[in-house]
């Protein structure tokens, strides 16, 4: 019996010590202070090697301090440095060769691939980055149309100090822009080893312009729609005219075919797509007024409802219906004309209907004709026709979705005329005026 | 003096849901995508049927039984040559899946987050569990399934719930996957997911009464199929095949999805130390039993000294697959097709073969008498 009581206390004693040594930390433990946090993975294509790959690293004393621009000793909030190397982890272990602190990307919000080497194929990187425990799934991908190491070097918010913050609003912007999607890298991949769809990514670029004497709407994309001038989708990044402290933008998306970029949408197809895709949160569109030339009205179009699709095979060809239901609130009427009176308000909803169902259809031919790409995942639609995995294989829908042919029905509905309610001239000497 | 312990049917209830249900942190939902496809879930069905209907025929024979588990029946049959085989064959399948999923979890937790330490050192971890959980005894193991699998549940709940913004109906189409036969024949055997229904014929003595033991063995059986099923469906909804079955870890992989605003995300460290728990009480339960049966298979007084032995023994076991893909391989394509037959085909011919003997010594008697 005493025996037995020894026992146990010494295997508690014993038990107790194991499980203290355990406890008492391991071979993984590491500082918080002695990482060094990647909040951007810059790709480009390498001179001496395959790969130039670019960190911007956040430094966590500045952002702390909260000195805009920096710390109160004039530090930068964050860094970069631009490695050539074979491979993405060969190039952190180069990396980590150098800096002080271990590289961490745990907090890496953005990957970037330039336009060349994301229309070389970037499948292989996108597997590598799936496959990194450390990589999040819901940091942004983005195709910089020039230089990925120039974009990141070009990251100069000034309205945050912490970059990473920058990253995480500006990407998210599209909820109230509609200028560029949910490029997260979970949806880049989950729609890229889909069957039934292909992947963009977020069009980014450094603005040319310098003064405002420069701009031009040489680089818009207004004349392949027959505009004489451009509304403010008929631009891709790195085109947009303006000036100002931030040089880096985003706009518009790239399109995949599998890994391989095929082509770009501007800032309006990309709205398009995500009404396509049901994507589309709110923003706002400009469009010519219906009754007086040269004019515009400008709505805030909101989608509350998912679109609907559907497909069928006409012909042995791709037959598809979609329609997406708006609603909008008018901003502003510039010929004064009293659309928000109820018996007008149908004209103005003819007029915005006819114009989105004109820029989507060009859209949705596009990705046919040129693009060769379902971006809007109108597979999905025709997969449910199947019954087994066999069968919609062998239908191979990424195939024949260039010869799909469309019909697009846009049902908008003017909800609400903001705070004016109806519309009055102004008064002048010379009577009354309108604008 | 052990079998006068006894314990509820929600502890028996925990107790199986856990052991049954641990895959679902492992590799299950893939396992069930590369078999079928898009119907991956509707496979989970299917097996979960098939389990209930095996359970039905099983439970119906073991109505003459009551009180007895798989070792005593066999001493029925055969004396100590009958308890000896049995007992034998239940230990076997006992350490070949502990040790597989010992080592499994071991190389998911160096995956995940300790990437550094060896994967002796991480073992150790579970080691320590499973020796402390085994000195402490069945009483303790399974009130601690009482009392852990409830949290768990609503752990795994709300992260299925939380991920729900990534679900698309269209995923899991075409709804027959790799086809019918796949499903209904190619399928059969992995009817094997519910192996370690075999632990309920263990437990007999303390869960007392046949009433009891039909309640546990249906409850668990439900609750686990249910729980496989909406897995399995919830994994397919968000990640479409054939993409599905290229991830490793689908509970972690969906965990890392969930994401609300800049606050509120890297759920995952949470599904760690869940699934720590769930890896913790799978094994100690299984180290335990595995004990359990060598001491009743070989008549022994006390299991206690064979604690320490085993555990060495299984820690060092669990090295011997070369790297993580064997050890999956061992546990999917070998222990989860074949398994069935100890857990279901087993205890059916064993129960046929005790009912034929009652019967004829029942007529024996009869007419003697």
């Amino acid at each position: 019996m005493v025996r037995k009581k020894v026992l146990r206390k010494v295997s508690t004693i014993v038990i107790l010590c194991m499980l203290s040594g355990l406890s008492a930390g391991c071979y993984d433990r590491r500082e918080i202070d002695d990482l060094a946090y990647v909040i951007a993975i810059g790709l480009d294509k390498g001179k001496s090697n395959v790969l130039k790959m670019t960190l911007q690293f956040a430094v966590p004393t500045a952002i702390g301090n909260g000195q805009e621009g920096g710390g109160s000793n004039g530090e930068k909030s964050s860094i970069v440095t631009t490695v050539e190397t074979p491979t993405i982890y060969s190039g952190l272990n180069m990396v980590n060769n150098y800096i002080s602190k271990q590289v961490d990307l745990s907090h890496a919000k953005v990957i970037i691939f330039s336009k060349e080497l994301a229309q070389e194929g970037i499948h292989q990187y996108i597997h590598a980055i799936m496959r990194g425990r450390e990589f999040r799934p819901n940091m942004f991908i983005l195709v910089a149309r020039d230089s990925a190491e120039e974009y990141i070097k070009n990251v100069k918010p000034s309205l945050e100090i912490n970059p990473a913050k920058y990253y995480e609003m500006n990407l998210e912007a599209f909820k109230y822009t509609g200028f560029t999607g949910n490029t997260q890298l979970i949806n880049f991949y989950l729609q890229q080893e889909c069957t039934c769809s292909q992947a963009v990514a977020t069009l980014a670029a450094v603005n040319r312009y310098k003064t405002t004497g420069d701009f031009t709407v040489k680089h818009s994309t207004a004349g392949n729609k027959s505009r004489s001038y451009p509304l403010e989708g008929d631009f891709k990044a790195g085109h947009i005219p303006r000036v100002g402290e931030v040089h880096s933008e985003i706009m518009g998306l790239a399109v995949f075919d599998g890994g391989t970029m095929v082509g770009e949408l501007d800032g309006e197809e990309t709205t398009y797509y995500l009404m396509q895709t049901g994507q589309y949160h709110y923003s706002y569109i400009t469009l010519p007024d219906p009754i007086v030339k040269d004019k515009f009205v400008v709505l805030n179009v909101t989608q509350n409802r998912k679109p609907a699709h559907r497909v069928r095979m006409e012909d042995g060809s791709p037959k598809i219906h979609a329609n997406i239901r708006l609603d909008a609130d008018i901003l502003s009427i510039q010929s004064g004309k009293n659309y928000e009176y109820a018996g007008n308000v149908h004209i103005l909803e003819k007029a915005a209907e006819d114009f989105i169902e004109k820029g989507m259809l060009q859209f949705l031919e596009r990705t046919t004709t040129e693009l060769n790409a379902d971006v809007c995942a109108f597979g999905k639609d025709m997969k449910g026709q199947f019954l087994t995995w066999k069968e919609w294989q062998e239908f191979k829908w990424l195939e024949r979705y260039k010869d799909a042919t469309f019909e697009i029905d846009v049902d908008l509905k003017i909800r609400r005329p903001g705070l004016i309610i109806r519309s009055k001239p102004a008064y002048s000497t010379k009577g009354e005026e309108m604008y | 003096m052990e079998n006068k312990m006894v314990f509820g049917k929600w502890e028996a209830i925990t107790l199986l849901m856990n052991m049954i249900s641990t895959k679902i942190v492992l590799n299950f939902q893939r396992k069930v995508a590369e078999d079928a496809g898009t119907a991956g879930w509707i496979l989970t069905i299917y097996i979960s049927v098939l389990a209930l209907l095996g359970f039905m025929v099983i439970e119906k024979l073991y109505a003459e039984f009551e009180g007895k588990d798989l070792l005593d029946i066999g001493e029925y049959i055969g004396g100590t040559v009958g308890r000896v085989m049995i007992g034998s064959v239940i230990f076997i399948f006992l350490v070949y899946i502990v040790t597989v999923v010992l080592r499994e979890f071991s190389e998911n937790l160096k995956i995940v987050t300790l990437t550094v330490s060896p994967i002796s050192f991480v073992s150790l971890f579970f080691l320590a569990g499973m020796i402390v959980g085994a000195y402490l005894g069945l009483e303790a193991l399974v009130r601690l399934h009482a009392i852990a699998i409830p949290v768990l549940t609503v752990t795994f709940l709300f992260i299925s719930f939380a991920i729900s913004q990534y679900f698309n109906i269209s995923r899991i189409m075409p709804i027959f996957g790799t086809g019918l036969r796949n499903i209904f024949v190619g399928g059969f055997t992995k009817v094997s997911i519910f192996a370690e229904l075999l632990i309920l014929f263990l437990i007999v003595p303390y869960i007392r009464t046949h009433k009891n033991f039909k309640t546990v063995g249906y409850t668990s059986l439900f609750i686990a199929g249910f729980s496989l099923t909406m897995s399995s469906l919830i994994f397919l909804l968000v990640f479409p095949y054939p993409a599905a079955i290229e991830g490793f870890l689908p509970m972690y992989q969906l965990s890392r999805l969930i994401n609300y605003g800049r606050f509120f995300q890297r759920v995952e460290s949470v599904f760690v130390f869940t699934w720590g728990i769930v890896a913790l009480l799978y094994l100690s339960a299984g180290f335990y039993f595995i004990v359990f049966t060598f001491k009743k298979t070989f008549n022994l007084t006390y299991y206690q000294p064979l604690i320490i032995p085993f555990a060495i023994l299984i820690y060092t076991m669990s090295f011997l697959p070369p790297n993580l893909d064997s050890t999956v391989i061992l546990e999917t394509k070998y222990f989860r097709n074949t398994a069935w037959l100890v857990t279901f085909v087993m205890p059916i011919v064993i129960l046929l073969i005790a009912k034929t003997i009652k019967k004829r010594k029942k007529e024996v008697k009869h007419s003697n008498g």
